[in-house]
C-alpha cells in the first residue's frame, strides 16, 4: 500500500516530471523498459487487480498500434532510405519504424504512468493536498471539489433532459442545421441547471462559514514525508537508469533534429 | 430588557437598480432569545431573498440594492467580517441537493468545522455529536449522493447544527419529505431545542406540523409587505379572508371548520389550528363536497406485467403488475425512495422496463412510435425545468401545437386560453426559466395539457406550491379527467388523495404493496399507514377521533 | 482569484467539470476519426477541447478565467479516465495560456465574436506547438503539419469560438447569468432594444 499512500501532490509531481523526461526520448527501448517497471509498481506493489488494470489499459493499446500505423505511413522522408524492414510484406525504412514504434511506446508509457496514479489515488485527497501543499487558493480547490460533486449528475441529467424532448415530440435532426439544434437544445438545458445549482452551492458554502482565506483547519491534514521524497527521486532515479542502460547498449536516441 | 438576537428595521430590496416594486418593502421585526418564528406568505414574495439578508449574503451577493439595516445581537450586520456573521446565523436552504460540496457525509460536516478553525483533533468528536443529533451517525462515511431525499436534508440539518449557530433558519425544509419523515423532522427540531438554546425561524408552505412548535408568526403578502405579526393564532383569526385570497396555505383543521362556519352548521368563536382542538368542538362533519364526477368505465387502457428496473445493480423496480382503466384518477404513495419516480417514468415509457412487458390499448409499448406513444400518453416530470425546450412560454405551449401542424390561428386561439387557465396571461415573451417557482410548475403541466392524451402522469406537480397554485393545478387536472382521461398522480398530500383520486397504489421498496380506494386506505391499521410512511388525510382523523370520542362515552 | 466572487469561481468550476466530462466523451469520435484519416483526424474537432475556456471568459470576463477553466476542466477530464494523466493538466494550462493570450491582449476588454475566434485559434496555436513535442507530430512530413495546423486553427475558432458564443449567448437568455458580466451585458442590451 505504500504507493497508495504517497502524498497525493508528490505522487502527481512524480508523474509529470517522468512524462517530461520521456518525451525526450526516442529510442523504442526506454519506454518499454520503462512501462515494464511501471506494471511491475502498479500490479506488484501497490496490488492493483490485474484484470481491472487490462480493461483500463487496452483502450490505449489500441489507440498506441493505430498511432504506429500512421506514423510509419505520413512518417518524414527518411534520411537512410536503403536499410529497410519488411512488416505485412511491405518495406519500410527501419529508422521509421524505430521512430514510430518508440512514438506508440511512449504513449503506453504515458497512459501505464497515469493508471499508476488514477488507481492508487483518491481525487479528493489529491485536491485537498494540492491546496495544502501547493498553495492552491482554497476558493479554487473547494469550487472543483463542489463542480466535481456534479460529474456523475450530468449523465442522470442529460437522460433527464433527453426524456424530456421525448415526451415533448422531438424528432429527430434530418438536417445539419436541425442537428445543431438539437445539440444546443441539449446543452443550454444542461448549462443553466448546472449554472443554477453552481450558484446555489456558492450561497450554501458561504453561509457555512467559508470565505477562502488560507486560514483554516483542515480535517484530512496531508503532509509531505522522508517517504514521499523517496518516491519522487526514487521514480525519477529509475528511469534515469533505464535511459543510461539503453545508452549504454547503444538504443537511447534524443531527439536532435536530424529527422 | 435584553438585546433582541434579530432586529430588521426598514428594510428594503431591489434585485434590480431600476425597479420600481421592491421584492421586500419596509420590513420590520425582531426576534428575541428562544423565540420561535414562522414566516408565512404567497410564493414568490420574497421569503428565501429574506434568508439570504438575515445571514449576511445580501447586501455582499446582490446585484440590485438593499436599504434599512438588520442587526445581529445588536451589532449591525454591516460590520461583521464575510464568513462571521454566517456562524451565528445558520441557514438551511430550501434545496438540498445543492447544498453540499464535498462528496461524503463526514467531509461535508466537517467542512464549516474547517471554516471555522475547530482543531483536526477535536473534529472527529464534533462530527459525530452533530450526526448523532439527526440520527445520522451509522451514514457517516457514506457517499452524500446515495442518501435520499429525507436523508439530505437532515444532513443539511446537522452540517449547520455543528456550527452551533444562535439563530437558525430553516427554508422550507420538509418540502421533500414524505408524511411521516416530515413529522419526525419537526420532532427532531423540537427535542434538539430542548437541548440546544437556539432561537428559530421557520419558512414553510404547509404549515400543520409546526403550530404545536411555533407559536409567532408573521405574515407577508404579495408586495413583501409584513401584514400580521404576532401569535399565529391570531394571525388567522383575524386575517382568514385576506390569508385565502393571497393562497396563504392555513393548517387544514383551520380549513375545515372554516368550511364548517360557511355550512351554517357551528361559529367558531377562535378558530382552531389542530384536528386535535377542532374534534373538542361539538361539531358534526360529514366531510366537504367530493369532486369525483366520472365513474371508472372498464376499459383496459395499460397493462404491466411483471415489470422490473434495475440501476447500477441494485434492483430499484421489482416485478409489479398494475392494470390501468380509462377515465381513472389514481394517486401514487409511498416513503421517499420508494420508487415512485421510477415507476411513472416506466408506465410513461421514458424508461425502459430491465424485465417484463407493459401493454398500452393491447399493443406492446415496444410496438408504439415514439410519435403516437407521445399522442397517448404525457407525462409531467417532478423537475418542471427539466421539460421546457423554447425561449419563450409561448413557443413552450404551441411546441407540440406546431408540430401537430394546427394553423397560426388555431394555435393562437389555443395558447392564449391555456396560458388564462394557467394564470400564465402576460408572461408570453417570459423565459420559461425567468418564472417562479409556481408559475414554472404550472406552465409545466400547462405544455402537457394543450394536447387530448389519454393518459396524464404527473409527479409530484404540487410540491413547494402555495395555496392559489395547488388550487388551479389541481382545478385543470379534473377538467381533464371529467373529459374521461386517466390521471396517475404521485403525492405526498393526503387531502389531495381523499377529494380527488378514485384509486391509490402504495409503494414500498420498489413493489406495490397495495392497490384500493382511498376509502379502504385509511381504514387500514395506524402500524401499517406509518409503516408505509403515510398519514391520514385531516378530515379522516376528524372523523376517526369523533368516532373514538363516541365510542368512549358510551362505554 | 482575490477579485473573484466565490459564485464565479464555483460556476466557473462547474462549466469545467461538465466539460471535462464532454471531453472526455469527445476522445472517442477523435478515435474513430483518426482510425480513418490519420492523426490529422482529430484536427477538424479539434476546437472542442478549447471551448470551456471560451465559455467561462465570456461569461465572468475576467483575468484568468480562460486559463484556469481550461487547467480544470482537463483536470477533470484526467480524474474521470483519461489516460493523459496528470500531464493533461499541463495540457490544459498550455490550451488556456493561448486563449488567455488573446483576451489579455484586449486587457480582458472586449469580448466581441472576432476576440473569441481568435482566443479559440489562441488555444489552437499553443496546443499544436505543444502537440509537436509531445506526440511527435515533428517527425512527420512538414506538408502534413501544415495541413494539420490549418485545420486545427480553423477548428478553434469555429468550433471554440463560434460555436462557444452561440451556447453563451443562449444561456444568457434562460436569464441564469443575470449576476455574470454577460447577464448583465445581455440585460442591459435588452433593455436598450
Ligand atoms: N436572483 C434573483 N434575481 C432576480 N429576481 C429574483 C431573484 N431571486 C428571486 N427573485 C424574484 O424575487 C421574488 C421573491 O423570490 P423568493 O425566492 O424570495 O420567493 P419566496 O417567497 O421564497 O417564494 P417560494 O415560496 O416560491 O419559495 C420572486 O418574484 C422572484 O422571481
Ligand atoms: N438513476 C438512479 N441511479 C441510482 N439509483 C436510483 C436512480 N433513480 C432512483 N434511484 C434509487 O431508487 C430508489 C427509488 O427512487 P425514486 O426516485 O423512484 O423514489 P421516489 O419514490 O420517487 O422518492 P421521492 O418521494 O423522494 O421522490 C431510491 O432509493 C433512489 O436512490
Ligand atoms: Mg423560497
Ligand atoms: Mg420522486
Amino acid at each position: 500500500m505504500f504507493i497508495h499512500n504517497v502524498n497525493p501532490s508528490i505522487k502527481a509531481i512524480t508523474i509529470i516530471l517522468s512524462v517530461l523526461l520521456l518525451a525526450l526520448v526516442f529510442d523504442p527501448i526506454t519506454p518499454f523498459l520503462f512501462i515494464i517497471w511501471i506494471w511491475f509498481l502498479t500490479i506488484g506493489v501497490a496490488k492493483i487487480n490485474w484484470k481491472k488494470y487490462l480493461l483500463y489499459f487496452s483502450p490505449f493499446l489500441i489507440f498506441a498500434v493505430g498511432m504506429f500505423w500512421s506514423n510509419l505511413i505520413f512518417a518524414n522522408e527518411p534520411i537512410n532510405p536503403n536499410a529497410a524492414i519488411t512488416l505485412f510484406g511491405r518495406d519500410f525504412p527501419t529508422e521509421d519504424v524505430n521512430t514510430a514504434l518508440s512514438l506508440s511506446l511512449r504513449i503506453l508509457s504515458f497512459a501505464s504512468l497515469s493508471l499508476l496514479f488514477l488507481l492508487t489515488t483518491n481525487i479528493v485527497h489529491f485536491i485537498l493536498s494540492l491546496m495544502q501543499q501547493c498553495k492552491f487558493p482554497p476558493k479554487l480547490a473547494y469550487g472543483i471539489l463542489a463542480g466535481y460533486r456534479f460529474s456523475p449528475m450530468i449523465k442522470d441529467e442529460l437522460f433527464l433532459i433527453r426524456s424530456a424532448h421525448r415526451v415533448r415530440g422531438v424528432n429527430r435532426a434530418k438536417t445539419l442545421k436541425e442537428g445543431f439544434n438539437q445539440y444546443k437544445r441539449f446543452a443550454v438545458p444542461l448549462l443553466a441547471s448546472s449554472i443554477r445549482k453552481a450558484e446555489r452551492t456558492a450561497i450554501a458554502m458561504e453561509s457555512k462559514g467559508f470565505t477562502g482565506s488560507r486560514d483554516r483547519t483542515f480535517y484530512r491534514q496531508f503532509t509531505v514525508t522522508t517517504k514521499d521524497w523517496i518516491f519522487l527521486l526514487g521514480m525519477v532515479a529509475v528511469l534515469l537508469i533505464l535511459i543510461i542502460m539503453s545508452w549504454q547498449l547503444g538504443y537511447f536516441k534524443w531527439y536532435n533534429g536530424e529527422l | 430588557m435584553s438585546i433582541p438576537r434579530i432586529r430588521v428595521s426598514q428594510l428594503k430590496l431591489f434585485y434590480e437598480d431600476d425597479q420600481k416594486q421592491p421584492i421586500l418593502d419596509e420590513l420590520n421585526f425582531e426576534l428575541k432569545d428562544h423565540e420561535n418564528l414562522l414566516i408565512l406568505g404567497p410564493s414568490g414574495c420574497g421569503k428565501s431573498t429574506l434568508t439570504h439578508c438575515l445571514n449576511g449574503l445580501y447586501p455582499r451577493e446582490l446585484d440590485g440594492a438593499m436599504q434599512g439595516d438588520i442587526s445581529i445581537n445588536g451589532v449591525s450586520a454591516n460590520n461583521f467580517a464575510s464568513g462571521e456573521l454566517s456562524l451565528q446565523v445558520g441557514v438551511v436552504f430550501q434545496d438540498p441537493e445543492t447544498q453540499f460540496c464535498m462528496l461524503t457525509v463526514a467531509d461535508e460536516v466537517a467542512f464549516g468545522l474547517e471554516n471555522k478553525g475547530i482543531a483536526t483533533t477535536e473534529m472527529d468528536v464534533r462530527i459525530h455529536e452533530a450526526l448523532g443529533l439527526v440520527n445520522m451517525t451509522a451514514y457517516k462515511e457514506r457517499v452524500i449522493s446515495t442518501l435520499s431525499g429525507g436523508q439530505k436534508q437532515k444532513l443539511a440539518l446537522a452540517c449547520i447544527l455543528a456550527l452551533e449557530p444562535e439563530i437558525l433558519v430553516l427554508d422550507e425544509p420538509t418540502a421533500n419529505l414524505d408524511p411521516k419523515a416530515a413529522k419526525e423532522f419537526i420532532q427532531t427540531l423540537d427535542q434538539l431545542q430542548q437541548k440546544k438554546q437556539f432561537s428559530l425561524i421557520v419558512i414553510e408552505h404547509q404549515l400543520d406540523g409546526w403550530v404545536s412548535l411555533i407559536k409567532r408568526s408573521i405574515m407577508m403578502n404579495t408586495n413583501g409587505q409584513i401584514f400580521f405579526d404576532g401569535i399565529l393564532h391570531d394571525g388567522i383569526n383575524q386575517h382568514r379572508d385576506r390569508l385565502e385570497k393571497l393562497g396563504i396555505w392555513i393548517p387544514r383543521a383551520t380549513k375545515i371548520a372554516l368550511a364548517i362556519e360557511k355550512q351554517g352548521a357551528y361559529f367558531f368563536n377562535t378558530l382552531p389550528l389542530t384536528i386535535n382542538e377542532l374534534a373538542s368542538y361539538p361539531i358534526s362533519y360529514n366531510g366537504l363536497d367530493k369532486k369525483k364526477t366520472v365513474k371508472a368505465d372498464k376499459r383496459l387502457l395499460l397493462k404491466a406485467r411483471d415489470i422490473s428496473w434495475s440501476k447500477r445493480n441494485t434492483s430499484i423496480i421489482k416485478q409489479t403488475n398494475i392494470d390501468l382503466y380509462h377515465g381513472q384518477f389514481v394517486a401514487v404513495l409511498g416513503a421517499n425512495g420508494s420508487g415512485k419516480s421510477s415507476l411513472s417514468k416506466l408506465l410513461a415509457g421514458i424508461q425502459k422496463p430491465s424485465r417484463g412487458t407493459i401493454h398500452l390499448d393491447d399493443r406492446p409499448m415496444k410496438n408504439w412510435k415514439e410519435k403516437d406513444l407521445r399522442k397517448k400518453i404525457g407525462y409531467v416530470f417532478q423537475n418542471p425545468e427539466h421539460q421546457f425546450i423554447a425561449d419563450s412560454v409561448f413557443d413552450e405551449v404551441a411546441f407540440s401545437l406546431r408540430l401537430q401542424e394546427y394553423s397560426e390561428r388555431e394555435i393562437n386561439n389555443r395558447v392564449e386560453k391555456i396560458l388564462n387557465q394557467c394564470q400564465l396571461t402576460g408572461f408570453d415573451d417570459y423565459h420559461p426559466y425567468t418564472l417562479s417557482q409556481g408559475q414554472k410548475r404550472r406552465l409545466s403541466v400547462a405544455t402537457m395539457i394543450v394536447d387530448d392524451q389519454s393518459l396524464l402522469i404527473l409527479d409530484e406537480p404540487t410540491f413547494g406550491q402555495d395555496a392559489h397554485s395547488t388550487k388551479q393545478l389541481l382545478h385543470l387536472l379534473v377538467e381533464r379527467y371529467n373529459q374521461g382521461t386517466s390521471i396517475v398522480m404521485i403525492t405526498h398530500d393526503m387531502d389531495i388523495v381523499h377529494h380527488y383520486a378514485d384509486r391509490v397504489l402504495v409503494m414500498e421498496k420498489g413493489h406495490i404493496v397495495l392497490d384500493t380506494t382511498p376509502e379502504q386506505l385509511w381504514n387500514y391499521p395506524v402500524g401499517k399507514l406509518n409503516q408505509w410512511q403515510l398519514e391520514l388525510p385531516k378530515e379522516v382523523e376528524l372523523k376517526q377521533l369523533q368516532q373514538k370520542d363516541v365510542g368512549y362515552v358510551h362505554t | 482569484m482575490k477579485n473573484w466572487r466565490l459564485k464565479e469561481v464555483i460556476v466557473m468550476a462547474t462549466l469545467s467539470v461538465v466539460f471535462g466530462v464532454i471531453y472526455l466523451a469527445f476522445l472517442p469520435i477523435g478515435g474513430v476519426l483518426v482510425g480513418f484519416m490519420g492523426p490529422i483526424g482529430y484536427e477538424p474537432i479539434f476546437g472542442i477541447w478549447f471551448i470551456v475556456s471560451i465559455i467561462a471568459a465570456y461569461i465572468i470576463r475576467k483575468p484568468g478565467a480562460a486559463f484556469i477553466s481550461e487547467t480544470i476542466a482537463a483536470t477533470i477530464e484526467f480524474m474521470l479516465g483519461n489516460a493523459l494523466g496528470p500531464i493533461l493538466m499541463l495540457v490544459g494550462m498550455i490550451q488556456g495560456i493561448g486563449a488567455e493570450a488573446v483576451f489579455a491582449a484586449t486587457r480582458w476588454k472586449i469580448y466581441s465574436l472576432w476576440v473569441l475566434m481568435l482566443a479559440g485559434m489562441g488555444s489552437a496555436v499553443t496546443s499544436f506547438i505543444w502537440g509537436m513535442f509531445q506526440n511527435g507530430y515533428i517527425t512527420f512530413a512538414p506538408n502534413y503539419i501544415l495541413a494539420m495546423f490549418v485545420i486545427r486553427l480553423i477548428s478553434g475558432a469555429l468550433i471554440a469560438g463560434l460555436i462557444g458564443k452561440v451556447l453563451s449567448d443562449a444561456v444568457a437568455k434562460t436569464g441564469v447569468l443575470s449576476s455574470f458580466a454577460l447577464g448583465k451585458e445581455y440585460k442591459k442590451r435588452k433593455k436598450a432594444a
